[in-house]
């Protein structure tokens, strides 16, 4: 592996060697003997979600159509118009695209230690929280989702930015999965 | 002696800091419309609006009196609490238990420091709401009542240490004023350089539009031309000048007499030339430290660190700054905070392509945008050498910051160094990482390339494009100690 090598220069530089820490053991782990959280299984979401995604395409849909056709009824058309219309009609389609992608590509996963979400269209990003990092965790039901009988769990850290939100899971289910994380939480603390 | 159990007022002066407070936040609020109403209403309407502004004061006046006359503040000693009142017409009550004080803070405004007052500031370990603050007392009773305050949290501190209690707090690192001048002249070049071209840019857009305005204006003319020239290099010089100068004179006012002191654990800072400020460095609470020095720092041996604390997003609380402190001023911090240098170890580069994609990004689509608008222009050549300085400056930024971008990771810490020409070292324990976050576009997977994003309570620090698979094993370590610890991360 080329990019990967001992960097000394800089460390003789500053010196850091006449300043040894006391008192600080770093025995040697088995790092290929850790679990491995790239090999873990994803839960898919619920195909039911895959519904609640088109519902809201769908409104988002009609919204445009009834925004273009006011606007025609009203405004000649011209090239700038129907330029409009294109741009947005591609961005919509590109969206729904992404959004259907996103679906088939999202997934958690829970282990003893911690809780694993994957997600992304193009990329694909896995978000991992220990459980003794996790702050509170929230169980959210959308308008649409509690049609299907889903549900969507949310949860904290004191991280910035670190949040995971996994809609489509089951309502039961995810409250089970809630009990499971509080659980963990108050272990945590006492 | 000071009584505290008995609810009490501030220095009456403490009026008028009221009365500042309340107009500054109107005037804030408003000035908008002020500013329109002065410039647009003829005399009669001018008058009356000097008569509204009388009015308005005075309702400041009654409301700053009534505010002081409402704020109270005491200590109630059988529920261990210090209490603070504060309203006008309706009440708020603020109590925070003596145990969950964590610092108490003397800090002077210049306002307050003409008025001869000082403000109070409890600091408490939870939110950022339970938070008090006393605008307007005298020093001894300031003193008296942080000592008051903090009693409770210093007993606390010697029953749960074993350690003796070391009470003197000693001067500990003293910035020169040499140092902040270092650090002033040697400071935001970058951001110097972005405005002078901003500034340049929308000269050069009032120049072609007066040119094509009036016909008299002939800039092939060839003595117009050097003046023309003459004049936009003194300009330039006169705006480099001044920019130096104002980053120099707000450094040296803002951390002018920049003292840090030990104290029990935590590091005390204290500056200000006009507004004294204090604040504390918990090395416990600390989540990032960033190290920032740039090639002319390096050759004067100055440096600037960003500390970054565990707390809400209020990032001028949260993130505190030690401008122009020297290698060995620096490693000392870093012994404090972490009890050791941290070490680099393992160092991980990014891979080239992300120099492309940001290539891509920075000079290629710009670009792109530029030629296409341009092409829509009459004179498209006038402004060719555009692009090229432009795509010079980026470029050169860009690839100095490729060169720069480094991890490098050890059991302990996380270093990642990043920056074209301020270049930041951030430092991050791996017992206070939140969350990791690892991601990969799907055309790298065969690459082994991805970035790594960590999640830590006082922000993320990320690298993109290293060895995934050096990545991912780290990430399966840190999470390992992580997980199989409970070390405190706050």
């Amino acid at each position: 592996m080329p990019s990967l090598k001992r960097e000394s220069r800089t460390s003789r530089k500053t010196g850091f060697l006449n300043i040894l820490p006391v008192e600080f053991t770093n025995n040697q782990i088995d790092t290929s003997a850790l679990p491995r959280y790239e090999t873990v299984v994803f839960r898919k979401l619920e195909s039911d979600y895959l519904k609640v995604i088109f519902i809201r395409l769908a409104i988002a849909a009609i919204v445009l159509a009834v925004l273009f056709g006011i606007s025609y009824a009203f405004v000649e058309v011209d090239t700038v118009g129907i330029t409009t219309t294109i741009v947005v009609a591609a961005i919509y389609l590109f969206v729904a695209i992404a959004w259907i992608v996103s679906f088939h590509k999202r997934g958690f996963a829970f282990r003893d230690h911690d809780v694993l979400y994957r997600s992304g269209v193009i990329a694909t990003n896995i978000t991992i929280i220990p459980y003794n990092r996790i702050q509170h965790v929230v169980l959210h039901e959308g308008l649409f989702s509690r049609m299907f009988g889903l549900a969507e769990i949310k949860v904290f850290t004191a991280g910035m930015g670190s949040d995971i939100e996994v809609p489509g899971i089951r309502k039961d289910e995810a409250q089970a999965i809630k009990q499971l994380l509080t659980g963990k939480i108050q272990k945590q603390l006492s | 002696m000071h009584d505290f159990r008995q609810p009490q007022r501030q220095s009456p002066v403490g009026v008028l800091i009221m009365f500042l407070d309340t107009l500054r936040e109107y005037i804030r609020a408003l000035w908008p419309i002020l500013v329109v109403m002065l410039l647009k209403g003829d005399t009669i309407n001018r008058l009356l609006y000097v008569g509204a502004l009388i009015g308005f004061l005075v309702f400041l006046g009654i409301a700053a009196y009534l505010r002081y006359r409402k704020f109270t503040f005491y200590i109630d000693e059988d529920q261990e609490e210090f209490i603070v009142t504060t309203g006008i017409f309706s009440t708020t009550r603020t109590s925070i238990k003596l145990e969950k004080i964590q610092q108490v803070n003397i800090n002077q405004s210049l306002i307050q420091r003409i008025i001869g007052v000082y403000e109070l500031e409890i600091d408490t370990a939870g939110s950022s709401d339970k938070e008090a603050k006393i605008r307007a007392v005298s020093h001894p009773l300031a003193s008296a009542l942080k000592e008051r305050l903090l009693e409770e949290r210093n007993r606390l501190e010697e029953i749960t240490s074993n350690e003796p209690h070391e009470e003197e707090s000693s001067a500990f690192i003293k910035i020169s004023l040499a140092s902040l001048i270092k650090t002033g002249i040697t400071s935001n070049y970058i951001r110097t350089v972005g405005v002078i071209v901003a500034f340049f840019l929308t000269m050069l857009d009032n120049i072609m539009r007066w040119g094509d305005a009036g016909e008299e204006f002939d800039i092939d003319s060839y003595v117009d031309y050097t003046i023309f020239m003459q004049s936009i290099f003194a300009l330039i010089i006169l705006f480099v000048v001044a920019v130096l100068v104002i980053n120099l004179v707000r450094t040296v006012v803002r951390f002018y007499n920049f003292t840090i002191d030990r104290q029990n654990k935590s590091l005390l800072l204290s500056f200000g030339l006009l507004n004294t400020r204090n604040t504390i460095i918990r090395p416990e609470r600390v989540q990032i430290t960033a190290i920032i020095q740039n090639y002319f720092q390096r050759k004067m041996d100055v440096l600037r660190m960003k500390i970054r604390q565990a707390g809400d997003l209020d990032s001028r609380k949260t993130q505190i700054e030690i401008p122009g402190c020297n290698q060995t001023e620096h490693l000392a911090i870093l012994q404090l905070l972490y009890g050791c240098n941290p070490e680099e170890g393992i160092m991980l580069m990014p891979n080239f392509r992300k120099l492309v994609f940001s290539i891509f990004l920075a000079i290629v689509l710009p670009l792109s945008g530029f030629f296409y608008v341009s092409s829509k222009l009459d004179e498209p050549q006038e402004l060719i050498y555009l692009p090229i300085i432009y795509t010079v400056f980026v470029g050169f930024l860009l690839w100095f910051g490729f060169r720069n971008n480094r991890m490098y990771v050890t059991d302990r810490f996380v270093i990642i160094r990043s920056g074209a020409w301020d270049i930041t070292r951030e430092i991050v324990e791996t017992h206070k990482i939140q969350a990791i976050t690892t991601s990969q576009l799907f055309w790298h997977k065969s690459l082994n390339i991805g970035t790594l994003k960590l999640h830590t309570a006082g922000g993320t620090v990320s690298f993109s494009l290293g060895n995934f698979e050096i990545i991912r094993e780290y990430v399966n370590r840190w999470l390992y100690k992580i997980e199989s610890s409970d070390a405190n991360w706050m």
